[in-house]
Parts: structure tokens; sequence; C-alpha cells
């Protein structure tokens, strides 16, 4: 891979140590060309996959003369068809995703995440493709192979800026529109908005048969709110800022956090959702390990 | 409220620390930039209410603990009343009711209103550290005496008590008199009093003068201690008058007494009342049944038995709340003769006179009336002169004349001024005569005369005198008639009593009555000589009032100099409320004096009767009488305890405790489960 300074996004050494894991879909995908990935529709590949009674139009060539000599009935044999796999990543870039010290924000994360699945897509040979922004997608990538088009979407990853309200459930929408076939959706977000949108949004997905994953970006602090005197606090997203005592709001506030994320935890639960919580001083490189561990059929129950 | 360190006091804004160190730490904020805002709009919404409270709760406890500090080091003083405002006086001058009523004590401490009052006011002093002067006017003496520090307030003999009445209008004059004469600056004026009306006088006319004095002084605070409760059960005595008669085995008293009794049950029911009576060292007990609030008996008699045909004697109660009103006393022996002389020239007017004064009423009196020319002063015999009617010019104040008419009145004889015919003289006891007025051959109609008191009062019955059918031809005119006692129309007054001095300072000035008769008993002025019955009565009243002074036995009320003047020989016996003998008149006794062996006289002091009066001056009348003056009532009561100034530091230390308690309570953090529930770090799956 080429070192570009402005990929610094990704690690090799990371990128190394996650290359022997496999971005697998938890569903059945539609892809263009034989892949790794289980298609929905039957083939002749080499993994079996059940009978079914020969209708006039059928391909002759697919009966199964074994068991039309044995049982003299005609059945066409079906197999597996294998295929590659759609990964769609969605990038928050709302102006609360620019949260966090300079070189370490909360879009710097996403982008490390990013950046390195579509890499690892693109090396197990499948497409992939990247919606970024905000109320609306101002960059988009339609999922496509080859390492052309990562370089595309490695560079788009780059020239991703925060800023604006955030949109997120309505461009999720959009997404689902734009995708036609099945695809693995791997959201990354910070969700700061009221969490009721985003059920409809996840089961607009789910309803275009796409594998959901979210990423919820969040820091300490916004969960804790650790403060020892009082604050301004400048809402990232243009909205007014508030002079707060922490030591009088605290307990609300984490009482106001704690409904918000049983309320996400909720939704997720009810879409189908894979969901990590992911906090931003937690290393990425685990988390990603851990989402494809959780993704991988033969580790799944130990990685989960 | 006082202290005792006041320049602490700069240190009260300190209070105000807590807010400005809460106010600096918000300006003190840090600015962040924050992502997560839909929480904390949440997290201010739902904090608007109790958290906030919390947060203001926080603050004035603390603003409270640093007040009660500074407060506390500032040394508060305060007592079981409002506290004093403003800064220290100067002066302290205390008014001291030493009246009989002000001995009423509570049975189980033993302390009396007046030590009550006295224990208070020092108490204040050494509380209050005060460093100026101190001056005591007691309503004995009413002499203002300064002063060395508290502790002699409850040592000095003009502390003591007395069996004396109060005059509080006298008093306050008395206060105002000597607040001018010193000069005081910022004076603090205690009034201690029993509120009893008798002693306050609300119809005084000195009030009025005295609220505008006092208004005046815009540096003078009154503060009128006050003990207004009455005995709960407490029972007085009064001898009100003692004769001495011939009975079958010797001689005998016919005394009028009354008893009074005091407190919640005086209304009703009947109490026995033994009376120790005790005549010349002898002692019986007689017992009375005393119905309602009080009993008056009418010559009740006394049989003195043989041998005393001269003495004294006394009268006591069983011991109850004011010891001050249990006794009295009286003396008795042979009555003097009731000697008149009529100084005139006027021969059918002296005649007149002189065959009404002899004419005896009493039997085993003797009776007896000269009349002397105006030339014939040198002839008055005046030790044995009871009544003298002066028909003479009036002399100049400065001669011989004048001082012996004043040595008259002042031994507490009675003197009647009746007009001369031609030239009125000078002016004398404030009296000046004026012109004769003639009625025409008409009787001048009488428009008015005194029936209460005075020389045509009502008999003792309630029967009036027939003073309508008078019949005035010629009277003359006359200045100086302080208490009218005969009006006819036109306003003119025909009788008067003479008070030099006004009405407040008559007996203290002249003992003695001087009566001011602006008609003669003469046929072709007035019909008194032939209509007798109110010209027998007004000289025979006359001659009564001045008969006590050459009585060989009299009785006085207690008051300041009672006995000044007499030359003393032996106290008979006194009430006990005094340890040491007193010739000052202020306690009750009785008294032999005399210059030689065989003239001696005999002299009873008795306590005013008014003391006995425990009507008390309503709050509204106090109003009144102390309208416009900055004043502060404090009530107390005897054996209360109470204090009028104590340290009260430990108070505010204990608020500051309690504040900060409070604090703390109010800033501790929530539970840790909360705190745990409230950091879900993990997603629910």
């Amino acid at each position: 891979m080429p070192h570009d300074s402005k990929r610094d996004f990704l690690d090799p050494a990371v990128l190394g140590k996650l290359l022997g894991l496999e971005l697998n879909a938890r569903h059945p995908m539609v892809g263009s060309v034989a892949g790794r990935h289980r298609s929905p529709v039957r083939g002749s590949a080499l993994e079996f996959a059940q009978y079914r009674k020969y209708v006039p139009g059928d391909d002759t060539r697919r009966l199964d003369w074994r068991t039309w000599g044995r049982t003299d009935r005609h059945y066409i044999k079906e197999f597996e068809a294998d295929t590659n796999l759609q990964l769609c990543l969605v990038v928050d870039t709302s102006g609360s995703m620019d949260y966090g010290p300079p070189g370490a924000t909360r879009l710097d994360y996403a982008r490390r995440l990013a950046g390195t699945l579509a890499y690892l897509a693109a090396q197990q040979g499948d497409a992939t493709g990247l919606y970024s922004g905000a109320t609306h997608f101002g960059e988009e990538a339609p999922p496509r192979r080859g390492p052309r088009h990562l370089g595309v979407v490695l560079d788009q990853i780059a020239a991703l800026r925060a800023s604006g309200e955030s949109g997120l459930a309505k461009a999720l929408h959009e997404v689902a529109e734009k995708i036609r076939q099945r695809a693995l959706v791997v959201i990354v977000s910070d969700l700061l908005f009221p969490p009721e949108p985003l059920r409809e949004a996840f089961e607009h997905l789910r309803f275009r048969k796409h594998d959901v994953s979210v990423f919820h970006l969040l820091d300490r602090q916004e969960v804790e709110f650790q403060f020892d005197r009082p604050t301004r606090f400048l809402d990232l997203e243009g909205g007014p800022s508030l002079l707060a005592d922490p030591a009088l709001i605290q307990r609300r506030y984490r009482e106001a956090v704690k409904q918000y994320l049983g309320k996400i935890d909720h939704i997720v639960n009810h879409s189908s959702v894979d969901y990590h919580r992911v906090f931003l001083d937690e290393p990425y490189d685990q988390v990603l390990a851990r989402f494809l561990l959780g993704r991988n059929p033969k580790t799944s129950r130990t990685a989960r | 409220m006082n202290f005792l360190q006041p320049i602490l006091l700069v240190g009260l804004p300190l209070a105000l620390l807590p807010v400005l160190i809460h106010l600096i730490n918000q300006h003190r904020h840090r600015t962040v930039r924050w992502a997560a805002t839909m929480f904390l709009l949440d997290a201010k919404k739902m904090t608007k209410g109790l958290a906030r409270l919390r947060q203001i709760l926080i603050l004035s406890m603390r603003v409270l603990a640093v007040a009660a500090l500074v407060l506390a080091a500032s040394r508060p003083l305060a007592g079981g009343w409002v506290g004093l405002a403003g800064g220290k006086a100067d002066t302290l001058l205390v008014l001291l009711d030493r009246s009989a009523s002000m001995e009423q004590r509570n049975l189980e401490t033993g302390e009396s209103k007046r030590s009550a009052a006295l224990d208070r006011i020092a108490g204040l002093v050494e509380t209050t550290g005060h460093r100026g002067e101190i001056v005591l006017i007691d309503s004995a003496t009413l002499e203002p005496t300064p002063l060395t520090d508290a502790q002699a307030l409850r040592d000095l003999p003009a502390t003591a008590p007395t069996e004396t009445a109060a005059d509080i209008p006298a008093m306050l004059r008395k206060a105002v008199d000597h607040l001018a004469a010193s000069g005081s600056g910022r004076t603090d004026l205690w009034l201690v009093s029993d509120l009893r009306q008798p002693d306050w006088n609300p119809g005084s006319g000195e009030w009025e003068t005295l609220r505008a004095d006092l208004a005046a002084r815009e540096t003078v605070r009154l503060f009128l201690l006050a003990f207004p409760e009455t005995g709960s059960d407490n029972l007085s005595i009064a001898v009100r008058e003692t004769k001495r008669v011939r009975s079958n085995d010797g001689f005998g008293l016919l005394m009028d007494l009354a008893i009074r009794r005091h407190g919640p049950d005086a209304e009703g029911g009947e109490t026995l009342v033994p009376v120790e009576i005790t005549v010349n060292g002898t002692r019986t007990v007689e017992h009375f049944t005393v119905s309602g609030p009080e009993l008056v008996l009418l010559g009740h008699p006394l049989p003195l038995g043989p041998g005393n045909e001269r003495g004294w004697g006394r009268l006591d109660l069983p011991a109850d709340d004011n010891p001050a009103d249990n006794s009295a006393f009286f003396v008795f022996d042979e009555p003097a003769s009731r000697k008149s002389v009529v100084l005139g020239d006027d021969i059918p007017a002296a005649e007149a006179i002189r065959a009404a004064a002899s004419a005896a009423t009493e039997p085993g009196i003797r009776y007896e009336a000269v009349v002397l020319g105006t030339a014939s002063v040198a002839q008055i015999p005046w030790e044995e002169t009871a009544l003298l009617f002066w028909q003479a010019p009036l002399p100049a104040a400065d001669s011989v004349e004048a001082a012996l008419l004043q040595q008259h009145v002042a031994a507490g004889r009675s003197l009647v001024l009746l007009p001369p015919p031609d030239e009125g003289g000078g002016e004398l006891f404030g009296v000046k005569w004026g012109e004769w007025t003639d009625g025409d051959g008409e009787a001048m109609p009488i428009d008015w005369w005194r029936t209460e008191t005075g020389l045509l009062a009502n008999t003792r019955n309630g029967e009036p005198l027939p003073v309508a059918e008078l019949g005035v031809f010629r009277a003359r005119s006359f200045e100086g008639g302080t208490l009218p006692l005969l009006r006819a129309k036109g306003e003119q007054v025909l009788v008067a009593r003479a008070i030099p001095g006004g009405e407040s300072g008559a007996e203290e000035s002249l003992p003695g009555t001087i009566h001011v008769w602006g008609i003669l008993p003469r046929a072709d002025h007035s019909n008194l000589a032939t209509e007798g019955v109110v010209f027998f009565a007004m000289t025979h009243r006359a001659l009564e009032s001045g008969a006590a002074a050459v009585a060989r036995a009299r009785s006085l009320e207690t008051r300041p100099r009672a006995l000044s003047g007499l030359p003393l020989t032996r106290l008979l016996d006194q009430a006990g409320s005094s340890d040491v003998p007193s010739p000052s008149g202020l306690a009750a006794g009785a008294w032999e004096y005399g210059e030689d062996e065989g003239s001696r006289r005999l002299l009873a002091l008795n306590r005013p009767e008014r003391e006995d009066d425990t009507r008390t001056v309503s709050p509204e009348a106090l109003e009144t009488l102390l309208a416009g003056i900055d004043y502060r009532r404090i009530d107390d009561t005897v054996g209360s305890g109470a204090s009028l100034a104590s340290e009260i530091w430990r108070l505010f230390l204990a608020t500051m405790a309690l504040a900060l308690l409070a604090e703390a309570a109010l800033s501790l953090p929530p539970k840790p489960e909360e705190e745990k529930e409230a950091n879900p770090l993990k997603p629910a799956t």
C-alpha cells in the first residue's frame, strides 16, 4: 500500500494484525463476481444446498441422474452460490464529530475505523463504498472493487471535515434507497441527536436486506461529566453556548445520558443492528478485532 | 441589639464573602467545545427547581455562618425584652419608685418589685460596661444622687424601701430639671414603676409640660421598666381617724378603719382577717370579716383600759405579698382645746365668728375663741391657736406679720383670710384682695360649690350642705384662690382654698390650710350668720384641720421631711420594713416629740392611703401620658429572674455551628449507587 501522509489514519501495523481476520456479512450477499460470501442465489458451486423437483425450462445438465435412477423422479441438485460483498461505509460528519483534541477527534477515530475496514474489504476482493455527510451526503462513492477505487475511497475519507447539524437518520434513508444490492452498511457516528428517528432508518435499511453495523463513538467525559468548576460549553453544531455549574447539574446530566443510552439500546436490539459502543480512549484495532471476530461464524460465539 | 465590641461589626460585610466567592467562581469558568449539548439542555431543564433551591440554601447557610461568627465576636447583648437601640448613653438616669406598693414581693424568692428593678438595672449596667455617669432620683426624696457604680444601686439608703407614696410627674420634672442643669448629653432615662394610678396621677396638669420638655430632648431615651402585676392575695390596713373618748371604765378609742383586699378573689367570698392590735405594747387579736374588696369601719370601739390615757398603738395584718401595707399606727392623748382667734376691727363679723367657733360640737373638748383688734397681732397666742381669722390688710411679704402667718400655716394650723373693710393690703400666699361687689340689694345667686372636698363638702352621710340657701349681698373679690370652693353667678369666687406654689407643691410647702372668704357673716353682707348651718360647718371644718397641729396626739402621712423641725425624743414603734429607725419621715411609725417633759406630743406616721389603691395606668392612658416621647416599655415580673441584658454570643456560635452542619448536609454528594447507575459504560445486550 502506498504511504501517504493524508492517509495517516491507516496504520500498517494494525492492518497487518487484522489482515488475518475475515470481514464477513451476517446475511447472504448479492455480488457481481464470485467471492467468499454466501449468496442468496443457488448456483453450481461446490457446497451442496438442496434437492428441488425439476420443472420445465430447467437446465437439464443440472439433473441428478443418480436420484432419477433410484427413484424414477427428476430432481435438480442445487449448490450455494458464493459471491463478493459490498461494504458501504456511512460516516457522520456533523459538527459534533469534531469533538476532542486536535489529531484525536471523534472524526479522526472514525477515519481510522472506516479506512481500515475499507482496506480490509478491498484486500479480500469485496467492493467498498463511502457515504459521508451530516444531513445530506456531500461525498459519496458507490461500492466498487479494485485498488483504484480503494484509493478514491481512502482519499475521500482523508478529506472528511466535520461541520453542520446532525441529520443522520434522514441520510440513512437516502442510503437505503441508493444501495440497490444487499450490502454491509457500517455506520460510524456519535448519534448525538434524539434517537427516535433512528428506529425507522434502521428498519428501512433492514427492509432493503442490508446488514447494518453501528460504531457509536462516545467520549467518557460526555458520559461521566466530570468537571470541577463552572464551565461554558460551546456547541460544536452551532447552537447557543451554555454556562453551567457541573456540581449543580451533574446528577441530572447523567440521568439524561442514561435515558438516552437506554433508548439507543432498545432501538438497536429491536432492529437487529450490530451495535458497538466505542469510547474514544479505546484502541481502535481492538474495537475492529472485536467487530471482525464477532462476525466470523466460527468464532462469533466466543467473541461475543 | 447592643454589642460590647461594636467595632467588630465592621466585619459584618464579610458575611457576603461566600456570595462573592460564588460570583468569582462563576466568572472564572473555563470554556470547552462540547458535543453532547442535548444532555446539558435536558439536565438544565431538570435542575431548575429543587437543585437551584438547594444551591441557594447552601449559599445562605454559608452567609449565615460567617454573619453569626462576626456577631458572636461582637459580643451581643439581649434579654427577655426587646434590645436597646442605638449606641451607649453618656448618662444613665434612674428614676426609682420607692413607694410602699413597690414592696410587693414574690413569696417564693422574697424579692420585691423595687429590689428586682434595682437588680435588673444594676445587671444592665454591669453587663453593658456602662462607663458614663449614673444618677439616681428616688420618689421619696426627689434628690438627684450621683452613683459611683452599679453596686451602689443595691446598697444605697436612697434605694431602700419606704412607706411613702410616689409622685411620678414630680420625679420626671426633677429629671428634666436635672438634665437641664447638668447639660447631660445622650441620656438613658430608666423609670421604674409599678404603674399605680395614684402615683402616676394622670389628671395632673404637669404632664403636658413634661411631654413637651421630654419630647424636645432628642438625646433622651425613656425606658419604662414596669411591674404592673398586682398581688395575688394581698390585704392592707389603714387607720383614717382615731378619737379618744371617755367610757365607763376609763378611756376608749373610736377608730375609723379600712381593710382592703386585693387580688383575684377580692370581689367574692368572705375572708376572716385576724388583726393584731397593739396598744402601748400590749397585744390582742381581733378578727374582722371582710366581704368584697373593702371593709370600712367607722367609729370602731377599742377599749384602752385603766391607765392608758395616752399612748400609741398599731394594727398588724398577717404576712402576705406586700409587708409594707400590713401595719397602721395610731396615737392618742387628751384632746387639745380648739382655740380660735379672730383678728379684726369689724366687730359684728368678729362676734359672729367667735360665737360659731366657740360653740362645742364634741363633748369633752373645750372650744374657745377670742377677738383681737388688728393692732393686737402681738397678743395672738400662736402656739395654742388652731384657727386664725385674719380680717386685716394683708401684710407685706417681708414683714414680721407675714413671717408669723407663714410659721402658723407651716406648723399645720389653719388660717382664714377675711376681707378687710377698706385697704386690702399687699399680696400674701399668692392672695390679693380686689374690689367690693354689691348685689344692689339683691342676693347674688350661688352658681356652684365643691361638694367632694373642702369646707363645703357633703356631710359624712352624703347629704349636701344647704349652700344654695345662702344669700350674699356684698362680697370682695380676690386673686389667688387656687381651689375654688364656692362661686356665685358671673364666675365670682366667694370662697376658695389658697395653695401657695400650686396644687402639686401644697403638701410639701405648707402643711396647714389657708382659706380665703370673700364674704362676711354680717347681716348687711350675707345671711351666713342667720342661716348658720353653712357658716357653722365652714368654721368648724377649718378649725378641725388646724386642730390636728395643736393636738397632743396627731397623725401624719409619710413623706420626706415629715419629721423635720420636730424635736424627736423617742421612737415608740416602727413598721418592720426598715431595720433602722428612720427619722426621715419615710417609714411608718409612732414617735414622741417635744422640748419639755410635760408638753411632749405623740405622732403617728402612716403611708398615704392612696398607696392601697391597686388600680394601674392602662396602656392606652400610658400612651396618652407619654405621647410624643421616645419611650420603650419593658414589662417585668418579680421573681422572673430575667435580666435586661445578657451576653448571647453562645447563641450565635450555636447558630453558626447549625448553619455549617446544614451546609454540609446540603453539600453531600449523591449516593454511590445512583452514581453507578447513572454511568452506564456498557451497552445493554
